[in-house]
């Protein structure tokens, strides 16, 4: 991942109110904090949808249950653990989007194809006579699903399933299933009206893998939206090194670069709107963020960020304690001092590439490596 | 005499005891708020009243588990405050701990003791 990802992911999701894409592992702890922010983000940015609350945060529990439960272990760097698969969560408009995608092995497509083609075939009323007998007769398979978990998802979301099956290897696929949910109850055939197809999810979750990216979140960055991410990340650190060392280090230039999203960022309506990444390569972790800015601050806030980028350690530790000690308050418009402390604790000099989208806005993104 | 000054710790906020009566002073846990100011001021209204009429030795522990750049300015006055009480003739230590393996909170603590002029002692948590 470099510096350019960030825009090339942004230019993507710009109309989105919210887009979460993750790729990693699915524990608990990781899957209730996703629950958690996308329920922040539907009280907070879908008026509309605000009623849909429970039932997405249900459906998403039964794609993360769907993940865990069908996931395969395979051998490799990319999928460690059984565990391991992508979701993404998107709102655009009135429509929220649950896409997730998990590994599974060739010979269990047949009959997973076969469930999925018998839910989508059935209407409201078909689906509830279905779903009783599902749980009155059959036996439940040995990885607990007995379709039950599909058939849930078609009701709740009165949508039919929709789903792609990508060859990984000759031994397994990915599979990816995505469910909408609407204001409206009438029940809509996504083909006449989906704007945003299961493929366009594929392809980031590709450009995930290539580029080893944890999680992307495009949203907004006040701090209650940022608590849950901070977990999220905070869990996965957990997992991915047990040197206490870097955890904090990450999580430290995480907490500063977010909340510095947050302070500078160009507000529009009540919203403080970013987006960032995480990637994790053999040793390191790279990190990037991108918020639109204001042109007229772009001079002035080149010239800090070059100073920045030109110092070395020590030039950058007198200049982080010089700040300390400077007696004002920090404003609610930053300290100042946060982006000194960031680049004291990177492998390279503070990388940042400014581009102006229009004669009003412009794109700030960093890309760093710890 | 000056009444009590207590926080509970919250998701993003230290626990903060200020305890002229029974001689307690600690802050503990995290502290990332966005508005850190916000948070500080009446810590700071506090100090500034206690240090009037200090108690003749005033032990500070900071236990903090993580804080952010805002706060660490805001840590920074709290320590400029409490320094004050050495003109008073009276006692004042700072005592700052940090897990053994916790390299970001004891260099915090380092840098601290490097600027301030007070005895500032660095303890490793057991």
């Amino acid at each position: 991942m470099n510096i350019d990802t960030t825009f090339w992911f942004f230019d993507r999701i710009k109309e989105d109110n919210l887009c979460l894409l993750y790729n990693g592992d699915f524990s608990d702890e990781i899957t209730n904090k996703l629950i958690e922010l996308s329920e922040y983000n539907i009280t907070n940015n879908v008026n509309s949808l605000s009623k849909m609350k429970k039932k997405a945060s249900f459906l998403m529990a039964e794609c993360f249950q769907n993940i865990v439960r069908h996931g395969e272990s395979i051998e490799g760097k990319k999928f460690a653990t059984a565990n391991e698969g992508f979701f993404l969560t998107k709102n655009w408009q009135d429509t929220y989007y649950i896409t997730s995608g998990n590994l599974i092995e060739n010979n269990k497509i047949e009959d997973l194809e076969r469930q999925l083609k018998k839910v989508n075939s059935l209407n409201r009323d078909e689906l509830k006579v279905l779903y009783r007998e599902v749980l009155e007769n059959e036996m439940i398979s040995d990885k607990g699903g007995a379709g039950l978990g599909l058939i849930e998802m078609a009701r709740k979301s009165g949508q039919k399933l929709e789903y792609v099956f990508n060859e990984f290897d000759d031994k397994f696929s990915l599979f990816y299933n995505q469910i909408l949910l609407k204001p409206s109850t009438e029940e809509k055939n996504c083909e006449d009206n989906c704007s945003f197809e299961i493929n366009e999810a594929i392809n980031y979750h590709k450009e995930m893998i290539a580029k080893d990216i944890l999680v992307i979140h495009k949203g907004d960055f006040s701090q209650d939206a940022i608590f849950p991410v901070l977990k999220i990340i905070e869990e996965n650190l957990q997992r991915e090194k047990n040197d206490v060392v870097s955890k904090k280090k990450i999580f430290h230039i995480l907490v500063e670069l977010l909340q510095n999203i947050s302070k500078h960022c160009l507000k529009e309506g009540n919203k403080k709107e970013g987006i960032f990444l995480i990637g994790r390569s053999d040793n390191y972790f790279t990190i990037n963020t991108g918020n639109i800015i204001e042109n007229e601050k772009v001079k002035v806030l080149k010239t800090q960020l070059d100073y920045i980028s030109s110092l070395n350690q020590k030039e950058l530790k007198d200049l982080y304690l010089s700040k300390l000690r400077e007696r004002n308050i920090p404003s609610v418009d930053g300290a100042g001092i946060g982006l000194i402390d960031v680049a004291r604790r990177l492998i390279s000099p503070l990388n940042y590439s400014i581009q102006q989208l229009d004669d009003k806005r412009s794109f700030l993104s960093f890309n760093v490596i710890a | 005499m000056l009444a009590t000054l207590e926080f509970k710790e919250t998701r993003d906020t230290p626990e903060v005891l200020l305890d002229k009566k029974n001689n307690q002073f600690k802050i503990k846990g995290n502290s990332l708020p966005e508005d850190s100011a916000k948070f500080y001021f009446p810590i700071l209204d506090w100090i500034q009243e206690y240090i009037k009429d200090p108690n003749k030795s005033t032990h500070l522990i900071c236990n903090l588990e993580y804080f952010n750049s805002s706060s660490a300015k805001m840590i920074y006055q709290i320590f400029i405050e409490f320094e004050k009480i050495k003109d008073t003739g009276n006692e004042v230590k700072i005592s700052w701990y940090y897990e053994p393996d916790d390299k970001l909170i004891e260099e915090k603590g380092q840098e601290y003791q490097s600027i301030l002029d007070i005895p500032f002692e660095l303890i490793m948590s057991k």
